[in-house]
């Protein structure tokens, strides 16, 4: 076995860990926050018929041989919980009345794809442009001009610059009259069905929607990407080996272009793959405000309400995908990095 | 802040110097400016660094980047980082010569071969990548590198610092060696006097940004003039004499952002006098070709 | 921000000309602090960010004796109802609430609670952090792994939804120490990681191998050579994850989350908007709030930039 697939599986063993950590803690941290009966507005000693029913719905009641109802304790839950996470079945929404789960996530997954997706790939590429541009131009006014704006977004909540954009540009009977062009969170209705591709005004219309919401995130998403892809380059630039490419005397654009970026990039996919934990997190809010109907609102309401089941599978799905981002990084970093085979 | 002041020495085609002195003395510096590398912050305010007949302290940049490794080249210290870690360094050799000799990188290839052999390393590993390589290989990675255009001038910038004592040996017999050869002009820059009485024609010991001695090797070495020199040479374990701690120079060198009046040395000098604290020493010449900045060798004491 | 492994000792050395034997000796004393202090205070960014913290701590303090209406102050018009959704005017700079609270007031009140949660969750997560870094680098092995492991699974999870359950589990309902609390342990982590690096450096180094050869305990090699060497490290760290804390806070607050009661900007944004002021346009109840928060939180981040440069040598001019 060589020494690169030895840490490809050594990375996959943590991943794999990971991933069941999470999927145990997941269980415990949302089953201590109290009696779910309860918090969900019902009280199992004042009316049993209805409870027992509610009960052995949400799966927190068994029948023991006799038909008797019994509430299960909190292991017996663990048990179930395990099986039916591994068997792929993962119960009915407490809020959203007999829906099933996944019938929940799904439309709301594929609504915060399309969020993410048109808001990030081109930002983070135009967040790299900048970094790179202000690293090259270190102390100059374009420097200062980019790094100023970048901390400025790159420190704002989500959730503000969410509400400031709705401010400014939503229809002119609420706002300030500025830029009467895109609609406010009132308008929001999705019950469309995403990407009908039958119907062309649908999908005029949820793009439409998106604009702003896209925007929010864009912002903050470049501001954090050209603030680290500057300090990364500037790392890279003190190096040994720019100076000696300096003394062969190649030109600076050349340097950079050969010597700089090759070192400076392998960093970034790392950190990229770290930030989209931060995009998630900046998407949530920025659904929330915009009552845009994405994973984030529906984590939201599902806290609101206490729906135990949405929120479990919620919280799981999100880790385990910024698990599989990192290891994919990990392993696109392996294969575009030559040091790392050693190290 | 000035951090080398006052410098000035002449180097003869196939002649080499060292440059001696404690870290932060300013040998680095030194080196970088000839060829105009000081970092942003940094920049030659004064003086003239003649080179066949062209001053490289006030050319264009454009005009330099055509000297720099073609006339003149640079073995950086502990060649780990001074070589790009993700680039083969076949590749990085080939640069230079891609550069200055206006060839393709495939066409370079051919010399690249040659090189590695001249410092021996097996060809066969031309495609490896720097870390696969030891520290004393990458020294000699290195050398090849700085040979690649046949330079005029090699400035070595502790070429074997960190690296042990049986592979110091063999890089800096390999220095010299090549140098006769190839007829270069070498600056060997290093803290460890042994490296520079090994192998160079004269030297010039820094202290505090300043010369504080220089002369032919041999001179200087066998009857140091200034007390800076003294204390070096006799801080050197001495293989043959008693077991214990070889004395030491007491005291940290200058900071240079706030030097001391009058000589730079006097704070830790055993010899100074009261002129040493008021009057800083001109280099005073003790026998020709000899230069000591000391009040103790002015022609009058 | 990440620092790069042994950078600290390489700015102390070249920063306090601490020689290799002399640097074995060293503590970090109260006026190594001050001279972090004394550069960060002339560095240009960190210059703008001290004066920020300052003006808004300030304010915080002497918010009782400013010439300005209690927070929790309705006004009334002369029929005795409130006063609600006024623009700003000359008695109302910022406006007034949905229950006809200046919120120019509210905002300045607001900024104590912000600030508190900040310092003492960050305090929080600076002490776990460096206690499982310092133990997680040092002893190694399988402490190591597991410590690891968790901090992997922390930083998996979503934040938000983690930061809720959280909260819930801790006090059922949402008081300030239950959310300073919550934040300070779910901040930890990054910290963690950076003092492990570290360590991890300092550990191999030669004074720390001599310590051991002469016989010193772990306790007195972390105490006396380790501690020492990480600690400017995790000052910096701090500063930023106050930034961090803040942020949770406020975003927290907005969603509703914190009891009714405190009084926050996230509060007063959350009031703002479930009021609907992004769709009615009372710009300054969302402007105000905001733009303080994002100013703070700048601060942080200067003063954390520029502790940045100076510790990290790299990213000095050289």
């Amino acid at each position: 076995m060589t020494e690169i697939q030895r840490m490809v599986l050594r990375r996959l063993r943590n991943a794999l860990i990971t991933i069941f950590g999470i999927i145990v803690l997941n269980f415990f941290l949302i089953n201590v926050m109290g009696d779910p009966l309860t918090l969900i507005g019902h009280s199992p000693r004042t009316s049993p018929d209805v409870t027992d029913n509610t009960c052995l719905r949400l799966g927190l009641c068994a029948r023991d041989i006799n038909g008797k109802v019994y509430e299960l304790d909190l292991f017996q839950r663990f048990l179930a919980y395990m099986k039916d996470f591994f068997t792929g079945n993962m119960g009915t929404s407490f809020h959203w009345q007999n829906t099933a789960v996944l019938d929940v996530i799904g439309p709301a997954l594929s609504w915060t794809f399309l969020l993410i997706g048109t808001s990030t790939v081109i930002t983070i590429l135009i967040g790299m442009v900048l970094g790179a541009l202000s690293a090259q131009h270190r102390g100059k006014p374009l420097d200062l001009a980019t790094t100023g704006f970048s901390l400025f977004f790159y420190g704002m909540p989500f959730f503000w610059l969410a509400l400031m954009m709705q401010l400014s540009f939503t229809k002119p009977e609420f706002n300030l009259h500025w830029w009467p062009v895109f609609p406010s969170s009132q308008e929001y209705d999705f019950s469309i069905a995403i990407f009908d591709w039958t119907n062309p005004s649908n999908i005029a219309s949820a793009l439409y929607h998106l604009i702003l919401p896209a925007a929010t995130l864009a912002l903050g998403t470049v501001a954090g990407v050209s603030l680290v892809m500057r300090n990364s380059l500037i790392d890279v630039m003190t190096e040994d080996y720019v100076v000696t490419a300096r003394a062969k005397g190649l030109a600076e654009r050349i340097i950079l272009r050969r010597h700089v970026l090759p070192n400076g990039l392998p960093p970034m996919v790392t950190l990229i793959a770290l930030d989209m934990a931060f995009i998630f997190g900046g998407a949530y809010q920025v659904e929330y405000v915009f009552s845009y109907r994405g994973i984030g609102w529906v984590t939201i309401e599902a806290i609101n309400n206490y729906d135990f089941p949405v929120l479990q599978f919620v919280v799981v799905i999100g880790g385990i995908a910024v698990v599989i981002a990192n290891f994919l990084a990990d392993l696109i970093l392996i294969k575009i990095d030559p040091r790392i085979k050693v190290a | 802040m000035r951090a080398v002041d006052d410098v000035s020495w002449k180097l003869e085609k196939g002649e080499s110097l060292g440059l001696a002195g404690e870290s932060g003395c300013g040998k680095t510096t030194t080196a970088l400016s000839i060829i105009r590398l000081l970092p942003k912050n940094g920049r030659i305010i004064d003086g003239h660094i003649r080179y066949s007949g062209k001053d490289l302290a006030t050319i264009k940049e454009s005009e330099l980047r055509r000297i720099r490794w073609k006339h003149i080249a640079i073995v950086f210290q502990g060649a780990m980082n001074a070589l790009n870690p993700v680039k083969r360094i076949s590749w990085q050799i080939a640069e230079a010569i891609a550069l200055h000799d206006n060839m393709s990188f495939d066409e370079a290839q051919g010399r690249v071969v040659e090189l590695l052999e001249l410092v021996g390393i097996n060809p066969s590993r031309k495609d490896e990548y720097p870390h696969e390589f030891s520290g004393g290989m990458r020294q000699r990675v290195m050398i090849a590198m700085a040979l690649a255009c046949r330079p005029k001038i090699i400035i070595a910038d502790e070429p074997v610092t960190a690296l042990d004592v049986m592979i110091q040996a063999q890089i800096l017999e390999l220095l010299t060696k090549l140098q006769k050869e190839l007829d270069l002009s070498m600056i060997l820059i290093s803290h460890d006097l042994s490296v520079i009485a090994q192998t160079c024609n004269n030297v010039a010991i820094m202290y505090g940004g300043k010369i504080a001695e220089y002369g032919p090797a041999e001179e200087v070495f066998l009857d140091p003039q200034h007390p800076y020199t003294q204390g070096l040479l006799r801080s050197f374990p001495d293989i043959y004499g008693p077991r214990d701690l070889p004395p030491w120079i007491p005291g940290q060198p200058p900071n240079l952002l706030a030097p001391p009046d009058g000589c730079r040395f006097h704070e830790r000098c055993p010899l100074a006098f009261a002129e040493c604290l008021v009057r800083e020493p001109p280099l005073y010449e003790t026998r020709p070709g000899h230069l000591a900045s000391c009040h103790l060798r002015a022609p009058s004491t | 921000m990440a620092f790069p492994s042994g950078s600290v000792s390489y700015w102390l050395r070249r920063r306090f000309g601490i020689s290799e034997v002399r640097r074995e000796k060293f503590v970090l004393t109260m006026n190594r602090l001050k001279e972090i202090t004394n550069s960060v205070v002339h560095h240009r960014m960190g210059g703008i960010g001290f004066a920020i913290l300052g003006f808004f701590v300030t304010m915080a303090f002497i918010a009782p004796f400013l010439p300005i209406p209690p927070p929790e102050h309705s006004f009334l018009d002369s029929q005795g109802n409130q006063l609600q959704y006024l623009q700003p005017s000359w008695e109302h700079p910022f406006g007034t609430d949905q229950m006809g609270r200046d919120i120019l007031s509210r905002v300045i009140w607001g900024s104590r609670v912000s600030l508190l949660v900040g310092f003492l969750a960050s305090v929080i997560a600076g002490v776990l952090g460096t206690a499982v870094g310092l133990v997680s680098g040092f002893s190694g092995g399988w402490h190591d792994e597991v410590l690891m492991r968790i901090n992997d699974i922390l930083l998996s999870l979503p934040w938000l939804a983690l930061l809720i359950v959280l909260a819930q589990i801790l006090g059922g309902h949402l008081s300030l120490d239950v959310i300073i609390l919550t934040i300070g342990l779910t901040s930890w982590n990054f910290t963690a990681r950076v003092v492990r690096a570290q360590v991890l450096t300092v550990k191999e180094r030669v004074f720390v191998e001599r310590a051991k050869a002469s016989g010193a305990s772990n306790a007195t090699i972390l105490r006396k050579h380790i501690f020492p060497n990480v600690f400017p490290l995790v000052f910096a760290n701090t500063i930023l994850t106050v930034a961090v804390a803040i942020l949770s806070e406020a975003t927290l607050a907005f969603l509703g989350k914190v009891d009714v009661g405190t009084l926050s900007w996230g509060v007063v944004l959350h009031e703002a908007e479930a009021s609907g002021a992004a769709l009615n346009g009372w710009w300054a109840w969302i402007v105000m709030p905001g733009l303080s928060l994002v100013i703070v939180i700048l601060g942080f981040s200067l003063l954390g930039y520029a502790l940045d440069e100076i510790l990290n040598p790299k990213l000095r001019e050289r």
